[in-house]
């Protein structure tokens, strides 16, 4: 257990050793470990950024969507209202059109019935004057009383 | 002591002694009986072995664990997850203890340390005959003497073989290791504070320009105690664990088979609480290191 020249000896191999590692082993593997540490979080980091931009576009999809919603039930009312437009306005017409054919038609009765009741009378009055000369015994001309038939005519 | 019966003391003195090699006035010689003649230069070969063995498994482990063409888009597999989490256990204590001080130095040195010395502590795990008797056997059938005078002199049997495992009991070994940090310390001192504001720090304090040899001698024992702390403490801790794996050993061979059983529980129990000192340690040299050097980063003003 002296104390000898093992310990010089032993602080050169020490010193070797350091060396060969200082130069050769720890600079590459610390280098190694050092850029995979770095595209590690680099790759972290673009994943959370990946993340983000996922979001927002999400964002904006819903965001497209619900204008999109909007504008269809805008359009649905706009073209329900237009079909019930064109609706009432088919209707409109389809009565007019039946109260004028209406019109008419009570028109032509009215008519008709004037018409008839003009022969009725003209009928009536020559029933009656013929009747009133039978019974008058030809007092009465028509050539004569032709003036007294007409208004009586036109009073019936 | 080699063809003599086994004793408890001559085992535990077997593995408690190193293989030392050195100069002697004959010429070099790894002879046991002569180590008093080496004086200092001498290296103890066993340890400087696994030292170096270790140091090259290390660099080994870590530079295979990253495949040739490697890039950052591969997920790591296998080994490199282990040296990845390594380095990422090291660069966090750097940054704790360190801060916003550069020096690409410091963190593969602290790698380097823990990862190796946690490699030389765990060596303490290996069953503590298993390495020596086999290097003893081998180093007899290789070289031993025969009685025709072949072979090394002094490999007469294979107990005549010292071989220790664990690197970090020997104090060559940690004291060493804390005396390159030592170096490192003092250079990056001059380097970041200049030598001016250094030979400052060591002579000016704590009582002021007018006793300049009291804070001399102050800051010189504080400043000493640092590596020699730092190497004693790792020698302690592995070498007192050790010591109760060789004192458990001996219940196996030196006593009754009752306490021969027992002595296998300890050395479970025991190998299990080691693993604990073994990390720690190798974390807490680590640690250190990593502190002084931060110390001769700081160019604070007392």
């Amino acid at each position: 257990m002296n104390i000898n020249a093992t310990l010089l000896a032993q602080a050169i191999v020490m010193i070797v050793f350091v060396a060969i590692c200082w130069r050769y082993i720890y600079p590459p593997i610390l280098s190694v470990m050092q850029e995979r540490e770095k595209k590690i979080s680099d790759g972290l980091e673009a994943a959370k950024k990946a993340d983000d931009s996922l979001e927002e576009a999400q964002l904006a999809f819903d965001q497209e969507l619900d204008k999109a919603k909007a504008e269809a039930a805008e359009l649905i009312d706009k073209a329900n209202q237009r079909a019930s437009q064109i609706v009432g306005d088919a209707k409109g017409k389809a009565q007019d059109e039946a109260e004028k054919i209406l019109a008419s038609a009570s028109k032509t009765i009215e008519n008709e019935t004037n018409k008839a009741k003009e022969e009725l009378k003209l009928q009536m009055s020559e029933i009656i004057i013929d009747t009133t000369q039978k019974i008058l015994d030809q007092e009465i001309s028509t050539e004569k009383h032709d003036d007294l038939l007409k208004k009586a005519a036109a009073e019936l | 002591m080699a063809k003599d019966v086994m004793t408890t003391e001559s085992y535990i003195n077997h593995h408690l002694t190193n293989l030392t090699c050195g100069k002697t006035p004959e010429g070099w010689t790894c002879d046991p009986y002569k180590v008093d003649q080496m004086g200092f230069w001498a290296f103890h070969v066993d340890s400087l072995f696994w030292s170096v063995f270790l140091g090259a498994l290390f660099i080994l482990i870590f530079k295979s664990a990253m495949p040739k063409n490697i890039s950052a888009n591969s997920a790591p597999t296998g080994m490199q997850n282990f040296v990845e989490m390594c380095i990422e256990f090291v660069e966090d204590n750097v940054q704790s203890l360190f801060g916003s001080v550069k020096n690409t130095l410091i963190a593969p040195l602290a790698l380097t340390v823990f990862v190796w010395i946690l490699l030389m502590n765990l060596m303490d795990l290996v069953p503590v005959d298993f390495l020596p008797v086999l290097a003893g056997h081998i180093a007899y059938a290789v070289a031993g003497s025969g009685a025709d005078g072949s072979g090394v002199a002094w490999i007469t049997s294979p107990d005549s073989f010292y071989f220790k495992v664990v690197p970090t009991t020997d104090p060559n070994i940690t004291l060493g290791m804390a005396f390159a940090v030592f170096i490192l310390t003092i250079y990056y001192s001059i380097k970041v504070k200049g030598l001016k504001s250094f030979i400052a720090e060591l002579t000016l304090h704590p009582f002021g320009k007018y006793l300049i040899p009291v804070n001399f001698v102050l800051e010189m024992v504080n400043f000493i105690a640092k590596p020699i702390s730092l190497g004693l403490r790792l020698f302690g801790n592995l070498y007192a664990g050790e010591m109760i794996f060789i004192l458990i050993a001996l219940m196996l061979f030196f006593s009754s088979i009752p306490v021969g059983m027992l002595g296998f529980g300890l050395h479970l129990v025991w190998a299990l609480f080691h693993i604990l000192i073994v990390a720690l340690q190798a974390f807490i040299f680590m640690a250190l290191t990593i502190a002084y050097l931060a110390m001769a980063h700081e160019t604070e003003e007392h």
